[in-house]
């Protein structure tokens, strides 16, 4: 990788140069989600760099098994110690008039289910554990 | 003119209209819901009034909230901007017969064109040709279906009363007709209260050009010339520009005239838009009448900037019973205007709205360039309505110089903390038929592929370089961040 050299510039701004050539650039956000905008793309960047591969596969699960926004379980497709395959729909959720799917993000075992149909969920909260 | 006005809606259009108010002398009444208590419009209206919950049907759809904010703060006229209750005549009535001035067009007349039966029957009777199609008065599927087949596929089956592109199916073969029937009349119901269907002949590759025009109640009419409106996503719009490329000075006039007939044929005062479909391009294109949209658009601003009339202040100046100040010779259009709309939205998830917090956020200040918004850094975007943040409107004296703002601009403009669209805009306006003007509503989703890929990538060793330097200090609202991890624990895996 090339050497970059990076400025703070102050209110979220930074000026990376390759040496030659500079561009600024803006960072948000804990290390864990670190936000970073240059030239119209933004990328979501984890630097905390203090998870094992276990963890990182548990908070991976949590994130793809969590609604991403306050919705309502239109209905669900699995029960308790079902075999799942990577992709397979566990539950459709319903908000803001679009169907919003939750798919096995890997293959596994359903160990629990952790909603119901018709109830409000929130954001970040597993609606299915996978063992 | 005015000594007060109530602003019957939030976001960038309520600031809009706030900053119109501001110019005319006139008080602004903002009205808030309990989601929107810190929001912009709020900071900025002379006088706010709390309407509700964060439910749209306990606020900013409540007409007897909204009544009363009236009546509580003195306010002499009501501006609806867009959405919400813009198009609801009984909203309209209900402020007229409060004594109240509604900004917009007589209720019996939203009715009327807000009714595609009775609009399209307007256009005819106006002369003014329509796209081949029928409500069946029966509507069982079986009839529906037999519409269908008369008008010929192709064929389009939507919501009687409605749009935005909600419960729009395209049927191409009998076979896949039952299905789509089923769904349309299911997204009908849900979304309108009213499962009535419409079944019209699909117009292949047309454009999306609309014609914005402006009655006093004088007997002056005018016309601002033209809108394309094609580039839409879901059947939403999400670049607009003016003028269209594929209008010629005739066809711009004929087009226009049509607008001012069906317009003043129907009663019509204050800002209203005609939409057509536009088949072809050029002195032989065939254009049909689709709607008319009784309140301002949310594109307004791309004929502002190419006609220099600001709309807002016309049409609270029409409302107060002010003569416009031009006639149609008066009125040219100078130069192009490309507008960008910047949603929160993830556009690698099927433009999933998102929520949350703008850890950063910094407008693009530079010649020729306009940002229209309803937010400011730390603002929450709520998952209770709209998501649309902002629109970047670049103006130039030609069309490639306004798409080389826009895309300027756009690269310019850094919003963090929640996903927005704005890489995927600079794609679109890089996209070869957009640089080309050869464009149609079908080429956004066409081209959705090739968007994203241009649109989305893995970081570049100076982002990571970047994010891994600024590690020390988390951003400008560090302390803000660590109270509620709710956004970003959630949006970290959603990279698609």
């Amino acid at each position: 990788m090339a050497e970059f050299e990076v400025t703070a510039l102050g209110a979220g701004r930074y000026r990376v140069s390759d040496g030659t050539r500079q561009r600024l650039a803006y960072a948000a956000g804990p290390p864990h989600a670190r936000w970073v905008f240059i030239d119209g793309h933004v990328y979501v960047i984890d630097v905390s760099g203090n998870r094992d591969s276990h963890t990182r596969r548990a908070h991976d699960d949590d994130m793809a098994l969590a609604s991403p926004m306050p919705a309502t379980v239109a209905s669900i497709h699995v029960s308790e110690g079902q075999a799942v395959s990577q992709g397979d729909l566990l539950v459709m959720l319903e908000a803001m008039k679009m169907e919003l799917p939750i798919k096995a993000p890997r293959n596994g075992i359903v160990k629990a289910v952790a909603c119901a149909r018709g109830e409000l969920v929130q954001p970040g909260v597993p609606l299915v554990e996978l063992d | 003119m005015f000594r007060r006005l109530l602003i019957a809606n939030r976001g960038e259009i309520a600031v809009r209209i706030i900053r119109a108010c501001r110019e005319l002398g006139v008080e602004s009444v903002a009205v808030y819901s309990d989601a929107d208590a810190r929001a912009l419009h709020v900071a900025l209206a002379d006088r706010v009034v709390r309407i509700g919950a964060a439910a749209p049907l306990h606020s900013y759809l409540s007409t007897d909230a909204i009544l009363g904010a009236a009546r509580e703060s003195g306010a002499e006229a009501v501006h609806p901007g867009y959405g919400f209750l813009a198009e609801s005549h009984t909203f309209a009535a209900a402020c007229t017969d409060a004594g109240l001035t509604f900004v917009g067009p007589p209720a019996h007349v939203i009715a009327r064109l807000g009714s595609k039966i009775a609009a399209r029957q307007a256009a005819t009777r106006a002369g003014i040709p329509v796209v081949p199609g029928e409500t069946p008065a029966d509507q069982r599927d079986v009839t529906i279906a037999d519409a269908a087949r008369r008008i010929g596929f192709p064929v389009l089956i939507k919501p009687s009363e409605g749009g935005g592109g909600i419960g729009m199916k395209t049927v191409r073969d009998a076979a896949s007709l039952p299905a789509a029937i089923a769904q349309a009349r299911r997204e009908a119901a849900a979304a309108f209260g009213d499962g009535t269907l419409y079944v019209e002949r699909l117009i292949e590759r047309p454009r999306h050009v609309e014609v914005q025009v402006l009655l006093d109640r004088h007997g002056h009419a005018v016309h601002l010339f033209e809108r394309e409106c094609s580039l839409q996503r879901r059947h939403q719009k999400i670049v607009e520009e003016a003028p269209s490329t594929a209008l010629t000075p005739r066809l711009r006039a004929r087009m226009g005239d049509a607008a001012v007939t069906l317009a003043r044929s129907a009663g019509y005062l204050n800002a209203g838009t005609v939409e057509f479909l536009l088949e072809g391009a050029g002195d032989t294109a065939r254009f049909y009448f689709l709607e008319m949209n009784t309140r301002l658009q949310v594109e307004h601003p791309v004929t502002e900037l190419t006609t220099g009339v600001d709309i807002v202040r016309a049409q609270i100046a029409i409302a107060a019973g002010e003569p416009l100040p031009w006639s149609q010779d008066d009125l040219t259009q100078r130069g192009h205007a490309i507008e960008a709309r910047v949603y929160a939205e993830d556009p690698s998830r099927n433009d999933l709205p998102q929520a949350g917090s703008l850890l950063l956020y910094r407008e693009p200040t530079m010649p020729g360039v306009r940002v229209d918004s309803g937010v400011v850094e730390g603002s929450d975007i709520s998952v209770h309505y709209d998501p649309l943040i902002a629109k970047l409107i670049a103006w130039a004296d030609t069309r490639e110089g306004a798409r080389a703002r826009a895309i300027a601009a756009l690269r310019s403009y850094p919003v963090l903390g929640v996903r927005t669209n704005i890489a995927f805009l600079i794609a679109l306006l890089e996209h070869p038929a957009f640089v080309s003007g050869d464009i149609d509503t079908g080429l956004v989703e066409s081209q959705r592929a090739a968007l994203l890929t241009s649109a989305t990538g893995d970081p570049p060793p100076e982002a990571i370089a970047v994010a891994t330097h600024a590690s020390g200090s988390a951003g400008p609202l560090d302390s803000a961040s660590s109270t509620s991890a709710d956004p970003w624990t959630t949006l970290q895996g959603w990279r698609g």
